[in-house]
């Protein structure tokens, strides 16, 4: 991406905490009408990022562009932007009316324009209805849409979100994740949503950076990243998958599990030496199961259990070595029975291989 | 069942009847006191409103009451100004020291309120160490200091100053600053965060640190009997004095019930006059 054509630009921000290195050089371009998720795990710096980019900290070194000016040493409010907290954070003290339109009261809005704005960011909410009760007297998922009404109303340059569906149940933080993805493409502004849920990255952003121990560690479209993870961190954190270690073989074409007695062809595209230790990666919904009388070849396992997950199955299996693997297959009417003895394997394509510790050797 | 019954008569009675004895019954008798009359040390089982005339009428009585509430005011609204940064910053800044801080605080009342008092008529006096100091210099001492409105104005202060920072402090410890931040990122600068979330949001503990400073300072005694001087009188001094030197127990009654009145009355004007929901006001639960 150019320099000119992005919207926000985070140019090798660095964040310090005495020692710590809670951001290490970080540098993103976000376009206008993107919807970009920052996924982590807890503590991985990704919060920190969120924070930077709100102007409530600042960063170490680096800079922070917004539409082409430097707001690095900008105070939040003069950044434009609109904020939804995990918390939600609404003020307990004011109605519903009263936090939506505290934003442009802020900005010292006429009281027309913000009558007008509390109107629209109301109705496309579902608001309308509620709007002189007070915070307390709402469920979850309604402070859920004050807090991104509340984020919204002012025409934000764009909209952080800071884990903002990680305090509802299930259900409701599934109809939320399409809501929010529907509001970002009707407004046309950058949202920027902070998790650690990869299903919620996976589900409503256009692209994903993941962030591990301070540091960019991948970043690219959505299926890019499940699909074609470039790290071990990737790999793992991203999409639920067995890992496995394995040696390359002296003919440097098939490896060969460590603990298992299963081999297979490295694709052609990777390139390691005879020898190598590596780790292998393969997503739960990309095993292959065969039954042991057909004489194939994998790792011999036993079905412990069979969970139901609506269109599809889960075989919880335990190898023969006593280790645990879940293989998600499509819904069958005639699932394999419990006890039975089965074959393990993948295609060779499907799986993602790494130079064991090079996770290691990369800090 | 007996048992529990036995039990709850226990919880209940023991201090519904502590309370009307204790409580109850010595406000009724001061009420019906102030409506009899008091003649050479007896008291006259008439009833009249004689002492009540008297203090809206006589020149000193109302010029007592009217320093007392003036006072009163000045006091509390010093000691609120003064004790919301003090709070403010142990709260923000105290780090793991602000247990220590606040307990801090709290030492001035290890010791009685005379001896305060006397400690400082010792700071604040002719010879004492203010005004010692000034003379030793070459100065002339501050005769503002000296038995005066001004050194009551300050003991006041500082006999009530570690209730008010501690009222306050409980207020903001409570409070959750992360939406300090919420308000930040809504565009809200400093000073409006503060007018517009911080502030309301601690209101109800503030005004509960200004009546526990008002109430005791309209109805002081000690203070303007010890630091006041010849024109510090104030309304509980005078109030003290016709139940002692000048044995007049039901005029002193009638004072009594006024300062009652008064002090109810800024409670309900305060407590009234603001909407709790709007305070941050938790005392009645979730609602």
């Amino acid at each position: 991406m150019s320099n000119t054509s992005s919207y926000i630009r985070i140019d090798k921000v660095s964040r310090r905490y005495g020692a710590f290195k809670a951001l290490d050089d970080v540098s993103l371009d976000i376009s206008k009408e993107e919807f970009i998720a920052i996924l982590g795990p807890s503590g991985s710096g990704k919060s920190t990022l969120l924070r930077l980019i709100a102007g409530l900290d600042r960063p170490t070194e680096g800079r922070i562009h917004f539409e082409g000016k430097d707001v690095t040493e900008l105070a939040p409010h003069k950044r434009g932007i609109g904020m939804v907290f995990q918390e939600f954070l609404l003020f307990p003290h004011r109605t519903v009316r009263e936090n939506l339109a505290f934003p442009l009261r802020m900005r010292n809005e006429a009281k027309a324009e913000i009558e007008e704005r509390v109107e629209w960011v109301a109705g496309i909410l579902s608001l309308s209805t509620m709007l002189d009760r007070y915070p307390s007297q709402l469920s979850g998922g309604q402070q859920q849409r004050v807090a991104l009404g509340r984020g919204l109303v002012a025409r934000p340059t764009l909209l952080l979100l800071d884990e903002p569906l990680a305090n509802l149940d299930r259900e409701l933080r599934q109809e939320m994740e399409i809501e929010i993805r529907r509001y970002q493409k009707q407004l046309g502004i950058p949202f920027i949503y902070v998790t650690h849920n990869q299903e919620e990255a996976l589900s409503m952003s256009d692209r994903i950076a993941v962030i591990n121990n301070g540091r960019l560690e991948a970043l690219g479209e959505r299926q890019a990243i499940y699909d074609h993870p470039q790290t071990p961190f990737v790999a793992r954190f991203v999409g639920k998958s067995s890992k496995f270690q394995g040696v390359v073989q002296p003919d440097g074409a098939t490896v060969r599990l460590a603990r298992h007695d299963y081999e297979f062809a490295l694709p052609p595209d990777k390139k390691f030496n005879p020898g190598d230790a590596v780790e292998i990666f393969v997503k739960n919904e990309r095993f292959d199961i065969s039954s042991k009388q057909d004489g194939g070849v994998g790792i011999p396992s036993t079905v412990v259990d069979v969970v139901l997950r609506g269109p599809f199955l889960e075989y919880v299996l335990e190898t023969d070595r006593g280790d645990t693997v879940i293989a998600v297959k499509p819904k069958r009417n005639d699932p394999i029975p419990i006890r039975e003895r089965v074959l393990l394997s993948w295609n060779p394509a499907d799986c993602h291989i790494f130079k064991d510790g090079a996770d290691d050797a990369r800090r | 069942m007996q048992d529990a019954n036995l039990q709850r008569r226990l919880i209940l009675d023991i201090p519904t009847g502590f309370l009307l004895l204790f409580f109850v019954m010595p406000l009724a008798a001061l009420v019906t006191l102030s409506f009899w009359q008091t003649e050479n040390y007896k008291i006259v089982h008439e009833w009249t409103l004689m002492n009540y005339g008297t203090l809206a009428t006589e020149r000193a009585y109302i010029t007592f009451f009217l320093r007392s509430l003036v006072m009163a005011i000045g006091v509390s609204v010093t000691l609120v100004a003064l004790s919301w940064p003090i709070a403010y910053f142990i709260v923000r800044y105290g780090g793991r020291y602000r247990i220590i801080f606040s307990l801090l605080l709290v030492i001035p009342f290890l010791s009685g309120e005379v001896l305060r008092l006397i400690a400082l008529q010792g700071m604040l006096g002719p010879a004492g160490l203010v005004n010692g100091a000034l003379i030793r210099m070459g100065a002339a001492p501050l005769r503002m200091i000296m038995y005066s409105n001004a050194a009551s104005f300050i003991a006041f202060i500082y006999l009530y100053l570690p209730l008010v920072v501690t009222t306050i402090y409980l207020s903001l410890i409570n409070f959750d600053f992360r939406l300090a931040h919420a308000a930040s990122a809504c565009g809200a600068n400093r000073f409006r965060i503060f007018t517009e979330v911080v502030w309301p949001l601690n209101l109800s503990g503030t005004i509960v640190g200004f009546m526990l400073a008002f109430i005791p300072t309209l109805s002081a005694s000690l203070v303007p009997r010890f630091l006041g001087g010849p024109n510090g009188t104030l309304y509980g001094m005078s109030m003290a004095q016709q139940f002692g030197e000048s044995g007049t127990w039901a005029l002193g009654a009638a004072m009594g019930v006024v300062l009652f009145l008064f002090s109810a009355i800024a409670l309900a004007i305060l407590s009234y006059g603001v909407d709790l929901r709007r305070t941050g006001f938790t005392g009645l639960g979730r609602q």
